[in-house]
């Protein structure tokens, strides 16, 4: 029986370098290292056109080639004879494999040489096997079973903060990461947020990711997986683009300065991006494409998760509990931007946009009439937030507020009373500043 | 006419190398296969390739029909990579010293990989795949030689006959 494309994806992978074959017009044939055989589906693949070569040119003029492809862990060897189709030079798979292309260049000593020019589509019209007899490679631990593991983990989270963590602790025992990061789209669309962190010094809760930047914001753009097999230098392709300078307005990404292996996966409900999962290794060819595969189903329900949890029934009203004894100490030095909505806090930066306008609203609201208790439901009828009429991500606004006050002001405190309700607990006295 | 390879291109040839032979079938498809090892003429100027009969059916057949040969030797440590053409590819007699070439070939190709991080399960493929039960040697004379290191440069030719 003749082997199938999808049996040929860990070939597919980079481990192994593939050849491919081609012939001009004369008949002269020439051989060449491909530097990337990309899986489409089960009848196509795509070679990354990076400089004009004799292999472009001779199927430029006739269309037909043969690629030699070779299975790590065995060395069993498949010839696929390909017709080449079209050039893509923009659009997802264009973009997933300049992002592979930046690990596969480094791993060449070509970084920032090797720039993706086009996505070469050839339909695949045969397969052979040349060493049928020859055992296979060991059979890659169990996405699947890897899955399943990772998604019972999260079926009792009682809340959005807890799935969140759930979601990325999961990810250990399930699929052996030990470094992730979720970020959600924030209401503009133009920018990804941090919600959790796994395994990172900084929690780098809050930090944010333009989209279309990075290796994550690449795959919220265009929707797609993006999977790095290999460290690359390319600055275009690491999470973090830049490091926050002392004092700017904006929590770095808290992720490995060379990561090996990378994947960023989107959160997509009913065809809208929610946000991204993001693990990476310090080890190479940490995440074999059964593993994307898997992550990919494991962030279309976490997606579904995350999407519900806000529209469970918030209780009415703010609950009525005693007040504490007055904050008492140094007051605390609040200072309001209204141009971001951000808020630094004794001149070190806190939070920016809907989560720093909750903030000061909450503080004035305090300092106005000295109530501590609150609930989610005003808060979204509050015309002082920038909330969006639907889709409005309170709750996960609220969340990243909690966890940035608990690790850079613990003396502001957000708890959670009820369904809905939390309260305001200062340990200090406020003194309140908006900028003009 | 033929290009006299350089000593260090002679040496590099017959190092741990990967070499994959191309040819053009009858009907016009290009075909590729697996070498295991290189022997270089003394001269300089002929270079014997050793394949599998089985494996590389298809390249054999279509020398048969045209003698058009494409060679590329690519050493994974450094990735440089050297690709030669010739008009004129022929088989020759095997004989015991492509045998033991062979042999040496798949251990240092196999140590090499080894060495790389390819794991044993790689090395150990490679070394079954490589028997010289049915080897046949191509001998050729190149007359074109580039340079196919990853990158800009790439096609580069380094010598014309």
């Amino acid at each position: 029986m003749k082997p199938t494309l999808d049996a040929l994806r860990p070939c597919l992978d980079g481990a192994i370098p593939s050849i491919i074959a081609t012939c001009a017009l004369d008949g002269t044939p020439n051989v060449a290292y491909a530097s990337q055989v990309h899986y489409v589906d089960a009848q196509h693949v795509a070679l990354s056109y990076q400089f004009f070569s004799k292999t472009r040119e001779n199927v430029l003029a006739h269309p037909y080639a043969q690629a030699q492809v070779i299975e790590p862990g065995s060395f069993r060897h498949f010839r696929l004879r390909l017709q080449y189709l079209r050039t893509e030079t923009g659009g997802p798979l264009f973009e997933y494999m300049k992002a592979q292309l930046a690990g596969i260049a480094a791993q060449t000593g070509m970084d920032k040489v090797f720039v993706l020019q086009g996505a070469d589509i050839y339909r695949v019209l045969d397969i052979e096997a040349v060493d049928p007899d020859l055992p296979p490679a060991p059979p890659l631990p169990d996405a699947l079973l890897n899955l399943r593991h990772a998604l019972e983990l999260l079926d009792d989270a009682v809340d959005l903060s807890e799935l969140a963590d759930r979601a990325l602790a999961a990810l250990t025992p399930g699929f052996g990461i030990r470094h992730a990061l979720l970020l959600m789209l924030d209401e503009t669309g133009d920018a990804l947020y941090t919600l959790a962190s796994l395994g990172y010094t900084d929690s780098g809760i809050g930090a944010e990711v333009k989209v279309g930047e990075g290796l994550i914001g690449v795959s919220a753009r265009e929707k797609i997986p993006v999977r790095i097999n290999y460290r690359t230098g390319d600055y275009n392709y690491q999470a973090a683009i830049r490091a926050a300078s002392p004092g700017e307005a904006r929590i770095p990404l808290p992720v490995l300065a060379e990561p090996h292996s990378q994947i960023a996966v989107p959160l997509i409900r009913a065809g809208q991006l929610v946000g991204v999962l993001y693990a990476e290794s310090e080890h190479d060819a940490c995440f074999n494409h059964a593993d994307e595969d898997a992550l990919v189903v494991y962030a279309r329900h976490l997606a579904t998760l995350v999407s519900q949890a806000p529209s469970e029934q918030d209780d009415a009203e703010p609950a009525h509990t005693k007040a504490n004894a007055l904050p008492s100490g140094t007051p605390l030095r609040v200072r309001y931007f209204p141009v971001d909505h951000s808020i630094f806090i004794d001149n070190d930066y806190l939070i920016k946009g809907v989560a720093g306008s909750i903030l000061w609203t909450l503080l004035n609201e305090y300092v106005a009439s000295g109530r501590l208790d609150f609930c989610n439901r005003e808060l979204r009828r509050d015309p002082r937030l920038p909330l969006p009429d639907f889709g409005d991500n309170l709750e996960t606004r609220l969340i990243l507020l909690q966890r940035r006050l608990a690790e850079r002001c613990p003396a502001i405190a957000l708890e959670k009373t009820g369904r809905g309700r939390f309260r305001l607990v200062l340990a200090r006295p406020l003194t309140l500043n908006a900028a003009g | 006419m033929s290009v006299q390879l350089t000593v260090e291109q002679s040496v590099f040839l017959q190092g741990p190398v990967s070499i994959n032979v191309a040819a053009t079938r009858h009907d016009g498809w290009p075909c590729v296969c697996r070498a295991q090892g290189c022997m270089v003429a003394h001269d300089r100027r002929t270079i014997t390739v050793l394949l599998s009969a089985r494996r590389g059916h298809a390249v054999l057949d279509a020398l048969d029909t045209s003698s058009s040969i494409a060679a590329v030797f690519s050493r994974p440590a450094t990735h440089a990579t050297l690709q030669f053409k010739s008009r004129h590819a022929a088989r020759v007699v095997l004989k015991a010293a492509h045998r033991a070439c062979a042999t040496r070939y798949a251990q240092a190709f196999a140590g090499e990989l080894v060495t790389l991080g390819y794991g044993p399960e790689l090395g150990q493929g490679l070394i079954a795949i490589m028997t010289t039960g049915d080897l046949i040697a191509l001998r050729f004379v190149p007359e074109i030689v580039f340079d196919q290191t990853p990158g800009p440069a790439a096609g580069q030719v380094l010598a014309t006959a």
